[in-house]
């Protein structure tokens, strides 16, 4: 059995000088009601607080569901008590829409700051045991503890662990209260750093390609030097503002091969209108 | 989601209770006149004109016929749904705190508080036919409580057994053919405020005064799960078709004019059913809630509230949408 049922979509409209002009008698006009195409529009006119007249134009769709017999039933039920006077749908005296709220998703931030707490209290609960690692052995002792502190195995690792031990002190010195750049700080390191880094630029090899069209993506330039071998890192330089590419690119090679593969096929090929020129990265401040 | 705000209660509301099918949405408040709407739009289709003082709890029985109240006049009144006429009255020595047909509506129970020098106490009554003589038959059984006094209850187990909330966090299982105590299990430290069955009412759902809301099994009395929160909790519903709990609650009523909106937190709070999770909040009421209930179709929920109002939300796509991580 069908239902008729109003779902309330209030909205006041305040009257235009139109209709005050209209209404110069003084009086108010009677409450209209139309119903047409599904919608139940009914208008009242009303005095506010201001003595202003207003009008009010309340819109109801009226929807036709098919229910059980008992709820048809129920729905053909006459108002009682306070509501026995009330038309037919809701009366807006009892009955408001109310404001969009919205579900308010917890992700599991608070959750997630519990576990940490505990994860801190047991640790604490567990005391040194488990905190404390030998540096020569790995097990959980104090360092200086460790039976095998003399032993072979000591002196083997002995020779880094004192290299890293002078190169964490000697900042600490009291003449070096100054601040002194990490590439400054004391002579062996950093040699031994820069090897490193030669190193590091000798296993990830950059290149360079320039000549990019403005619309070149990430995807896109991922899409272009990927059939050449893995990648370390991709950067595509980009304008701050509008996001579009300024015309180059870094890609950090795994292999050297694969880079000078990249090279020799990349350089003057013909790419979105624009002929792409690529060489080997060169770092900006040669020493 | 808009919800629709129901603004038929001059007072707090205490109960809110869908019927079966849930087009009807059943309201009482501290005002002396429950009320009932048609949950679609909400409209108020009436309201129950006969009590002389707050009304406390209400039901309704399975085919929405006979509507129940208890209230603080020390009366409980049987009503006629369709006319809102009151059918039958109860006087009792001292206020109902709740009432609730059975699950065939054959019978009814109520309990009293333990005012006025009366002690607290169970009352079964017949509800088969109300007629003039209902007023003045004798309750099927009557079990006087002792200890702590009852402050919800739940029919269990096709009407043959029941199990009583108590205002020391107590919960008890009777046994009706006896009326002897079957079983008893503390685990909630304070007031029991609501019990709700999840809905083949193999468990139920605990709202307590001490912060928690808990799951448990209804067989065995046993706890399952326990969610918590950090103030009181009105009441806990059972979503009918997802896996989620929502609670309502808020800080005590009396201390909510001395802090601020913010502070009160008085949206309801949507809880994972297994993993005691909360995932989602609603805001909207701006005093403590007091009552949730769950439409029967899972769709739809509403609340009623210290601030008189009851809301009623229809859950959106991004409710259904949402899935819990896991």
């Amino acid at each position: 059995m069908p239902a008729t049922d109003y779902s309330p979509a209030m909205e006041e409209v305040k009257s235009s000088w139109a209709d005050e002009v209209e209404l110069e008698g003084g009086a108010l006009p009677p409450p209209t009601e139309v119903v047409e195409n599904g919608l139940k529009i009914v208008t009242e006119y009303k005095f506010n607080d201001d003595d202003k007249k207003v009008k009010i134009i309340r819109t109801y769709k009226i929807e036709k569901r098919i229910v059980s017999k008992s709820i048809a039933l129920r729905k053909t039920w006459k108002k009682f008590g306070e509501s026995a006077g009330d038309k037919f749908g809701p009366n807006p005296a009892t009955t408001i829409v109310g404001e969009d709220v919205y579900m308010q998703f917890i992700s599991s931030k608070e959750e997630d700051m519990k576990p940490e707490d505990e994860g801190i209290e047991k640790l604490k609960g567990l005391g040194d045991k488990n905190v404390v690692k030998c540096r020569t052995c790995g097990n959980d002792h104090w360092t200086t503890k460790c039976p095998w502190k003399d032993t072979v195995l000591a002196d083997d690792k002995k020779p880094p662990m004192a290299a890293g031990a002078a190169g964490g002190s000697e900042p600490s010195k009291p003449g070096g209260s100054k601040y002194v750049p990490p590439s400054l700080r004391d002579g062996g390191a950093k040699r031994s750093d820069g090897a490193n880094m030669g190193k590091r630029d000798d296993n990830y090899c950059a290149i360079r390609i320039a000549n990019l069209s403005g619309s070149t993506t990430d995807i896109d330039l991922e899409e272009l030097v990927k059939p050449f071998g893995p990648i370390h890192k991709l950067y595509l330089a980009k304008d701050k503002q509008t996001g579009l590419c300024k015309g180059f690119a870094y890609i950090h090679f795994k292999f050297k091969a694969d880079a000078a593969n990249a090279i020799t096929l990349l350089n003057g090929y013909g790419y979105d209108h624009l002929i792409l020129q690529v060489d080997w990265s060169k770092p900006v401040n040669n020493q | 989601m808009k919800p629709l705000i129901l603004n038929g209660h001059e007072r707090t509301i205490t109960q809110i209770k869908y019927n079966r099918e849930g087009d009807l949405l059943f309201s009482a408040s501290k005002d002396n006149k429950p009320n009932v709407w048609y949950s679609l739009n909400g409209e108020r289709l009436g309201t129950f004109n006969g009590h002389q003082g707050a009304v406390w709890c209400i039901d309704v029985d399975w085919t929405t016929t006979k509507f129940m109240s208890g209230g603080g006049d020390n009366s409980c009144k049987i009503w006629d749904c369709a006319t809102g006429k009151e059918t039958g009255n109860i006087v009792t020595q001292s206020p109902v705190r709740s009432c609730l047909f059975s699950y065939s509506a054959n019978m009814a129970v109520y309990t009293t508080d333990k005012a006025m020098k009366q002690p607290c106490e169970i009352f079964i009554i017949d509800v088969r036919t109300i007629d003039d003589s209902f007023s003045k038959q004798e309750p099927i059984l009557r079990i006087p409580i002792s200890g702590s006094r009852v402050s919800s209850i739940l029919w269990d187990n096709l009407d043959e057994t029941l199990i009583s909330g108590h205002e020391n966090g107590e919960i008890i299982q009777w046994d009706l053919k006896t009326g002897k105590k079957l079983n008893s299990i503390t685990e909630h430290s304070q007031l029991i405020n609501d019990m709700q069955w999840n809905k083949d009412c193999t468990m139920f759902i605990t709202a307590s005064k001490d912060h928690t809301a808990k799951l448990f099994d209804a067989q065995k009395l046993m706890l399952l799960k326990t969610y918590k929160t950090e103030r009181p909790v009105n009441s806990a519903a059972i979503s009918p078709i997802a896996e989620h709990v929502v609670l309502g609650g808020g800080q005590e009523a009396m201390e909510v004019t001395t802090t601020s909106t913010r502070a009160g937190k008085f949206d309801s709070r949507f809880f994972h059913l297994v993993f005691e999770e909360e995932f989602g909040r609603v805001k909207g009421h701006f005093g403590p809630i007091n009552s949730v209930a769950f439409h029967p179709d899972g769709k739809s929920y509403a609340s009623g509230g210290e601030d008189g109002y009851v809301r009623v939300h229809n859950l959106d796509s991004s409710y259904f949408d949402y899935n819990f991580d896991y």
